[in-house]
């Protein structure tokens, strides 16, 4: 864990360098409040002393500084002050100092509080970690790891008001697998979810990366593609069909045929381009291609 | 601390024992912090003295101040007094103090490098 060490004082320096290098910090070194405010902005730095009285800016102020400024790291701050300013303590806490050594330091205590600020980092870490973790879990289906629903029509409501800008036209494609009722009738449904998952993979490899798919419901799946017209949406389709027609699929027991039926649709088609308007009439070109045979694409 | 124990004169400028335990027991490391203390006090010193000569009462309270942190760090504590009374007297304006202070500071210190060098083994 990196940490940065504001003191002015050589000897001081020198002393607190040996003592938390041994500890097993890495550390930075800043001899006055300008050169602690420069290095205070590298992301890796979650622990900081910083002395109190320095020439320039002072602990105090790199303090305040570092929570008004807070990335996305929470800095933990020790500040270092004499004895006989033990009264300011207050003040050193109100600017966001975590904790508060008087001077001379006392090192086997500097260790200590250290650690104390190592834990709640990682702590920190930790929660930061789980919510990330979280916020995926809600905005993907938990099936394909596809975007949900509710995600990928958030996806295209964004993009339609940005096309809207920018002129730029939107396209979906609504992807349906072919007889997917028949193979869970017949295979199992557990043939049916590697059957779904597989199909997932696959589109998702044929997207450009600024495109996106989602699992719209049951077997059907919602492609948006940002900036793309309704012949190269079909371009795009025809490529995804042939991703998944151009295999076989392997499930547990069997190889298995899989196709799929693709309705494109364009928002520059529209005349009032909703993300509901749009899926729609996805959907019903896609009804035309189920009604038309299957394994094909169907556009406007 | 030490407060009882005003080393002026005949005793020791350093509580060897007491800086040891401080920065980790390595005589080592205490002598390289002493050759680092002794040339950054040489320049505060100056420092030091044309801000009293000056009369600039604010740099007489900092620097009082900054060896007065050094050297608590190596228990020097005859010189922390002498800063202290520095700073003191740069915050309460009292330029007398700090010239009496100053000359006191510039003994203390004489007597830490005849200390070193006697000891230079």
């Amino acid at each position: 864990m990196k940490i940065l060490v504001a003191e002015d004082d050589r000897v001081s320096l020198r002393i607190l360098e040996k003592n938390i290098g041994a500890w097993g910090y890495d550390i930075i070194v800043a001899r006055n409040g300008d050169q602690a405010l420069r290095k205070i902005g590298d992301k890796n730095v979650r622990l900081a002393i910083l002395d109190w009285m320095m020439p320039g800016i002072n602990g105090l102020e790199i303090c305040r500084h570092i929570r008004q400024n807070n990335g996305s790291n929470y800095i933990y701050v020790i500040l270092l002050t004499s004895r006989d300013r033990s009264q300011d303590i207050l003040e050193g806490l109100e600017a966001g100092a975590d904790d508060y050594m008087t001077k001379p330091v006392n090192f086997l205590e500097l260790k200590a509080r250290l650690q104390t600020g190592r834990r709640i980092i990682e702590l920190e870490d930790k929660l930061l970690e789980s919510n990330r973790k979280l916020k995926d879990l809600a905005s993907h289906d938990s099936l394909t790891s596809l975007l949900n629903r509710a995600n990928i029509m958030k996806f295209l409501e964004e993009n339609l008001d940005r096309g809207k800008r920018e002129k730029q036209p939107v396209s979906t494609i609504m992807v349906d697998i072919d007889e997917f009722k028949r193979t869970n009738d017949t295979y199992g449904h557990f043939a049916g979810d590697i059957v779904l998952i597989q199909v997932a993979k696959r589109l998702e490899r044929c997207l450009r990366k600024y495109d996106k798919i989602g699992r719209y419901g049951g077997d059907e799946m919602l492609v948006v593609l940002p900036g793309c017209g309704l012949k190269e949406a079909g371009e795009i389709a025809e490529r995804l069909r042939l991703a998944v027609v151009g295999a076989k699929f392997k499930t547990l027991a069997r190889v298995l045929d899989i196709s799929i039926t693709l309705g494109c649709s364009s928002s520059a088609g529209l005349s009032r381009p909703t993300p509901e308007a749009l899926v729609k009439a996805s959907d019903a070109a896609l009804y035309r291609g189920k009604k038309q045979g299957k394994n094909c694409v169907v556009t406007g | 601390m030490n407060q009882a124990k005003k080393s002026q004169g005949t005793s020791s400028p350093i509580d060897i024992e007491d800086a040891l335990a401080r920065i980790g027991g390595d005589p080592d490391f205490l002598r390289e912090l002493l050759d680092l203390y002794i040339e950054d006090f040489s320049f505060r010193y100056a420092l030091l003295d044309k801000a009293v000569h000056r009369g600039d009462l604010k740099a007489i309270a900092e620097l009082g101040h900054t060896i007065k942190g050094s050297s608590a760090n190596l228990s020097l504590s005859s010189l922390q007094e002498h800063a202290f009374e520095l700073e003191k007297a740069g915050k309460n304006g009292d330029l007398g103090k700090a010239r009496a202070s100053l000359a006191a500071l510039g003994t203390e210190f004489r007597r830490l490098k005849v200390y070193m060098a006697t000891r230079a083994d």
